[in-house]
């Protein structure tokens, strides 16, 4: 049961930056994509099933405001997961670079999608401001978490800076 | 999940596979009623907790700028107050003004004061009243409480008033009890005096000193000053009396221009 507590956590995580920080870190019609970025992180480092499990569980949560299309965005989320964590394992993708890409395609595919389940007035704006931007702008966070994560920037090199 | 699985531990991924799939296929064909009860299921876990410290925050958020906005309107109501305030202190001044009387013959030009010359205690005042309103050098310059001084300068909208607290300035005056005359001046050391009264005079503390008319400039009958104090040396041929004036020199505003009748 411990073993399922990070993900607890995670979907908790996405709830606060579904209801709180998503608006707060908006930029115009460009916000993070942080529930995709969390499923392809936990694609990199986990196994396929339990990848597959969370993004499915992912994808429910993210399209409870938005419940008629929930099956539909659970097998969005779930299909992009397993590509990533596909993609990963048979290229052995190991530079922070390679997998921030890997991150901003994932974040941009499943952008891209979503804005044509709900419709296509103005679709070629949105793609650009809301998809393109949006998977930049997730892939600057996810690039700033595997800097940290690799340990490419410490507390203790920030510190040394000044 | 993991029971599943280990009954086909050979097709353990698809197992998995299948089952999301049929999963996704009954939210999607399931309808409503099973992704209603799914959201609500996810709201209440997931987001409910944070719904809650969002409309916290928003109402900090409101609070603050309410704050920010009655704080606004505290200053600009105490500001309005203290301007009533000091309506209401001008209006009882006018008031108490109004039972002024003043000496026959004259009629009164109402100033204000607009800047004050101190030396230790105000010396020279400039008023809101000049020639264009007839005014003129040596006019008696008063108020309700009495004599404050005589105009030494005049310009087309204001005028410079010497008080009777310039050593400068002096004035024929009279023992309103006993008739006794003498010369109201100020001594910077010794403040308001009465000069020139023989020691013989029956004059003694409380009496009052007006003016006497003489001299051509102040009016007969004016409230000057009152006796504090009468000291009498035998050797001396007069009497040294210390007076205070009637007038508060230090918050005069409202004041009077004496003019005589024929003048207007």
């Amino acid at each position: 049961m411990v073993k399922y507590i990070p993900y607890i956590l995670y979907l908790l995580l996405i709830g606060l930056h579904q209801v709180i920080l998503k608006d707060w870190t908006q930029i115009n019609a460009t916000s993070i994509n942080l529930p995709l970025m969390i499923v392809l992180c936990v694609s990199l480092y986990k196994t396929e099933i339990t990848t597959s499990w969370f993004a499915f569980l992912v994808g429910i949560v993210i399209s409870a405001g938005n419940y008629e299309m929930m099956g539909w965005q659970a097998l969005l989320v779930t299909a992009i997961a397993i590509s990533s964590f596909n993609i990963c394992t048979h290229l052995n993708l190991e530079s922070i670079f390679s997998k921030v890409l890997v991150i901003a395609s994932g974040v941009f595919i499943h952008n891209v999608i979503t804005l044509m389940m709900e419709g296509f007035d103005n679709f070629l704006i949105r793609a650009w401001s809301v998809a393109l931007l949006g998977s930049i702008y997730t892939s600057l966070l996810a690039w700033l978490f595997f800097l940290f994560k690799d340990e490419k920037i410490t507390y203790k090199k920030f510190k040394e800076i000044f | 999940m993991s029971w599943l699985s280990s009954l086909f531990p050979k097709q353990r991924h698809n197992v998995n596979f299948v089952i999301i799939l049929l999963l996704a296929i009954l939210l999607i064909v399931g309808g409503n009623p099973v992704t209603e009860f799914v959201s609500q299921v996810v709201h209440t876990s997931f987001y409910y907790p944070f719904f809650k410290i969002r409309i916290a925050i928003e109402n900090l958020q409101d609070a603050s700028k309410e704050n920010e906005m009655l704080q606004q309107a505290l200053v600009e109501s105490s500001v309005k107050l203290s301007f009533y305030e000091e309506f209401l202190f001008e209006n009882e001044r006018l008031r108490e003004t109004l039972g002024f009387e003043h000496p026959e013959g004259y009629r009164l030009l109402p100033a204000k004061v607009i800047s004050v010359t101190w030396d230790n205690q105000p010396t020279i005042i400039s008023i809101n009243k000049g020639y264009e309103d007839s005014v003129e050098v040596n006019y008696s310059v008063v108020n309700k409480d009495g004599l404050i001084g005589k105009v030494i300068n005049v310009s087309s909208d204001y005028a410079t008033v010497q008080l009777l607290t310039h050593p400068a300035n002096k004035v024929s005056a009279r023992i309103a009890q006993n008739r006794e005359m003498g010369i109201v001046e100020f001594d910077a050391g010794k403040g308001m005096i009465l000069k020139n009264v023989p020691v013989q005079s029956e004059v003694q503390a409380g009496d009052t000193i007006i003016s006497s008319g003489l001299g051509g400039i102040y009016p007969v009958g004016l409230n000057v000053a009152v006796v504090t104090e009468v000291i009498k040396q035998e050797e001396e041929p007069f009497c040294e009396i210390k007076l205070n004036s009637t007038v508060n020199f230090f918050t005069i505003e409202e004041l009077f221009v004496l003019k005589m009748k024929e003048q207007w």
